[in-house]
């Protein structure tokens, strides 16, 4: 494991590169990206389709080896690291929400839950997950399989699993894509409040205004490259950013 | 509806090749015995008549159970695995009769295709078969192979039993409201469907039967292979029975089976799957159970025949034994394929979902050991099993010819016949799992 060269933030990519492809029909996804993310805090990173905010999330959780930059992850570089090693940093170290909630379906929500520390080969502590059952209102469902369970109540287990590691930052991809405006605002306010009071650290991908507003600070992507910051977002302001950067595109310029 | 049903097809074509290869073999297998029959009818002397018409309808008639079954179980399994497919075609406003036509289409053009490739085998394959009873002088010189629409037959009813197979799992699956999310885990999906259970009273209660009336009726028959007629299949047909439970004999001996999945993270995660998804594995517990029965049962009868014959039937035992040793042959290699078949269908199946077992940071190794585990357990509780149906043929037999209910000899081939079972399985598993290709990398 390297040493960790900076201690200040939770997850940060430094000159960040992915192209797809290679000579004249290369696309590129990302154009150089530096962000950091501090610990304790939530971000959003929106876009318009295409910006490359999917790839920006699947290179820092190490899914995805970037072309060019670095990505440090609580202090390490994992850029060269190898599969095994990223595997192992990414159920230890990065709590992951999916759209889809990747569930497992054979497996109850307790079980879902404690998933990633069995991975990592310990012996869960049933008591701690109980307690983030409890925390995500899903106590009395501990041992319902997954279909037997609403899609937000999906969700909330899977944030629950997120959670189970204390991860240095849990990354969410369209955390609320799949569920209607109420049940969505459930999962958001679950995020915000993991991060209010677990001082955990989000960083989500959307492309939902409402979304963003439970953030401290969205970035926004354009054509693989930050176009811009917004502080204590509101929706509005959010929604209106988004359709200038939209027309921005559209109108061919970057 | 053929249009989407043949796109739908190129699609998906792990299943696709599942169903295929179970149809081919299966018309091939069954049409070569047919062809004997056929060829009785013609200008043939009056015994091996008999001959050619004993092969072709009694081991023409329980391969056909097999091979139905199979077909059935493959084309079963298929459906069952698009169930939110069908969920989602339901939803933007197919009927359930479209979608079952869908399904038929889609099962038709793949079983057509098979069959028809199926019957030029089982021409061939007919003519192989005459040859050799020739050679081995069973029949005379004179018998002409006339297969007639003997291998036609057989593909037309293949076909029709595959689409009565899809018929019957697509109702299963478009039976209640429309939904896209997965049944599994809701409540009552777990209960084994009632042919399942009624096929396997039907196929236990007869083997019972059959097994006394063995050792108090044939047994003391003047003709020695008598007793071989009414007990030989049973082992056969227990393993059947046990197959068509296969789902319910999965959760429940999977936890006694514990101990062979290993510890760790890979044998935890195999636990739970094949509990509470047996009905997915079971697909592959059945053919290890006949594959093991069919072998141990066939082999012994046929050791305990050779000890224990009287004088004066060498000529029977001939014919017999070599119609023995192609018919167990035959059968194992025709389960052996179901159970390389099937294990690339689920394994397939899951695609996404092992990939998501990697997203949540489990290693490729331990995604690859899950699966190895499962097929650890399905091999284990298939082996011992089929060994215990195997009984079903060997002790009443044994017993019909004095040896009693241990064989005297031989005791050295169940234990081979299950570790090749056992060997045959994880090696399936492992290719499918190498082939599925997990894919790891981005998001989307």
């Amino acid at each position: 494991m390297n040493s960790p060269t900076t201690a200040s933030a939770a997850l940060e990519v430094h000159g960040l590169t992915r192209t797809y492809g290679e000579g004249a029909g290369a696309a590129t996804a990302l154009g150089g990206v530096d962000l950091a993310f501090v610990p304790g805090t939530f971000t959003a990173v929106m876009g318009p389709s295409g910006s490359g905010k999917s790839t920006f999330l699947s290179c820092a959780a190490g899914l995805e080896r970037p072309t060019g930059g670095r990505v440090l992850v609580d202090g390490h570089d994992i850029t060269d690291w190898a599969e095994n090693d990223r595997t192992r940093l990414r159920r230890e170290r990065i709590g992951f929400v999916f759209q889809g909630f990747h569930l497992m379906p054979y497996l109850t929500a307790e079980q879902n839950v404690a998933l990633p520390l069995r991975l990592a080969g310990h012996r869960p502590d049933r008591a701690r997950v109980a307690a983030l059952l409890e925390r995500v209102g899903l106590a009395d469902r501990a041992r319902h399989l997954p279909g037997a369970l609403s899609g937000g109540q999906q969700q909330r287990v899977a944030i629950a699993r997120a959670l189970v590691t204390e991860p240095a930052v849990i990354l969410a991809d369209e955390p609320t894509g799949a569920l209607d405006s109420t049940t969505a605002r459930g999962v958001l306010a679950l995020l915000r409040e993991s991060v209010d009071a677990l001082q955990q650290t989000v960083v989500m991908v959307t492309h939902d205004p409402v979304a963003a507003a439970y953030a401290d600070t969205v970035v926004f992507l354009v054509d693989g490259r930050v176009a811009g910051r917004m502080d204590r977002p509101t929706a509005d302001a959010v929604a209106g950013q988004l359709t200038h950067l939209s027309d921005l595109v559209a109108g061919g310029v970057s | 509806m053929t249009q989407l049903a043949w796109r739908s097809l190129r699609h998906r074509a792990t299943a696709s090749v599942a169903t295929f290869v179970a149809v081919l073999l299966g018309t091939a297998l069954m049409g070569s015995f047919a062809t004997l029959a056929a060829s009785a009818s013609g200008p043939v002397s009056a015994a091996d008549q008999d001959t050619l018409r004993t092969m072709g309808t009694v081991v023409g008639a329980w391969g056909a159970i097999i091979v139905l079954s199979a077909v059935v179980s493959t084309v079963g399994i298929t459906v069952t695995q698009r169930e939110v497919e069908i969920g989602l075609l339901r939803t933007v406003g197919a009927t359930p009769r479209q979608t079952s036509r869908l399904v038929r289409a889609e099962t038709l053009l793949v079983a057509t295709l098979a069959s028809a490739l199926g019957a030029v085998l089982a021409w061939l394959g007919g003519g192989f078969l005459l040859a050799l009873l020739r050679n081995t002088d069973t029949v005379q010189e004179s018998a002409r192979y006339r297969p007639g629409l003997a291998p036609v037959a057989t593909a037309a009813l293949v076909v029709l039993v595959s689409l009565l197979g899809a018929g019957f799992a697509s109702r299963r699956a478009t039976r209640g409201s429309a939904s896209i999310t997965p049944s599994e885990g809701r409540p009552g999906t777990a209960r084994l469907q009632w042919w399942r259970i009624a096929a396997a009273v039907l196929l236990l209660g007869y083997s019972a039967t059959m097994a006394v009336v063995t050792i108090t009726v044939t047994a003391h028959d003047e003709d020695p292979y008598s007793a071989m007629a009414t007990s030989g299949q049973l082992g056969i047909l227990v393993a059947l029975a046990l197959a068509c439970l296969a789902p319910w004999l999965l959760r429940v001996l999977s936890a006694p089976a514990r101990p062979l999945l290993g510890t760790g993270p890979a044998a935890y995660l195999a636990t739970y799957n094949s509990r509470r998804r047996a009905r997915l594995l079971s697909g592959v517990l059945g053919p290890v159970i006949v594959l093991t029965a069919a072998g141990i049962s066939v082999f012994m009868i046929v050791g305990t025949d050779d000890r224990t014959r009287p004088a004066g039937f060498e000529d029977d035992a001939r014919t017999i034994n070599l119609l023995n040793n192609v018919v167990v042959g035959m059968m194992v290699v025709f389960a052996a394929v179901v159970v390389i078949n099937t294990f690339a269908a689920v394994v397939a199946h899951r695609r996404a979902e092992l990939r998501q077992l990697w997203l949540l940071g489990a290693t490729p190794r331990q995604v690859e050991a899950s699966v190895l585990a499962e097929a650890r357990g399905v091999a284990a509780i298939g082996v011992v099993l089929g060994a215990i149906a195997s009984l079903a043929a060997v002790v009443p037999f044994g017993v019909a010819r004095h040896e009693g209910v241990v064989p005297d000899g031989q005791l050295w081939l169940p234990p081979l016949v299950m570790a090749g079972a056992v060997v045959l399985t994880l090696l399936s598993a492992r290719s499918a799992v190498r082939r599925a290709h997990v894919p790891a990398g981005a998001l989307q």
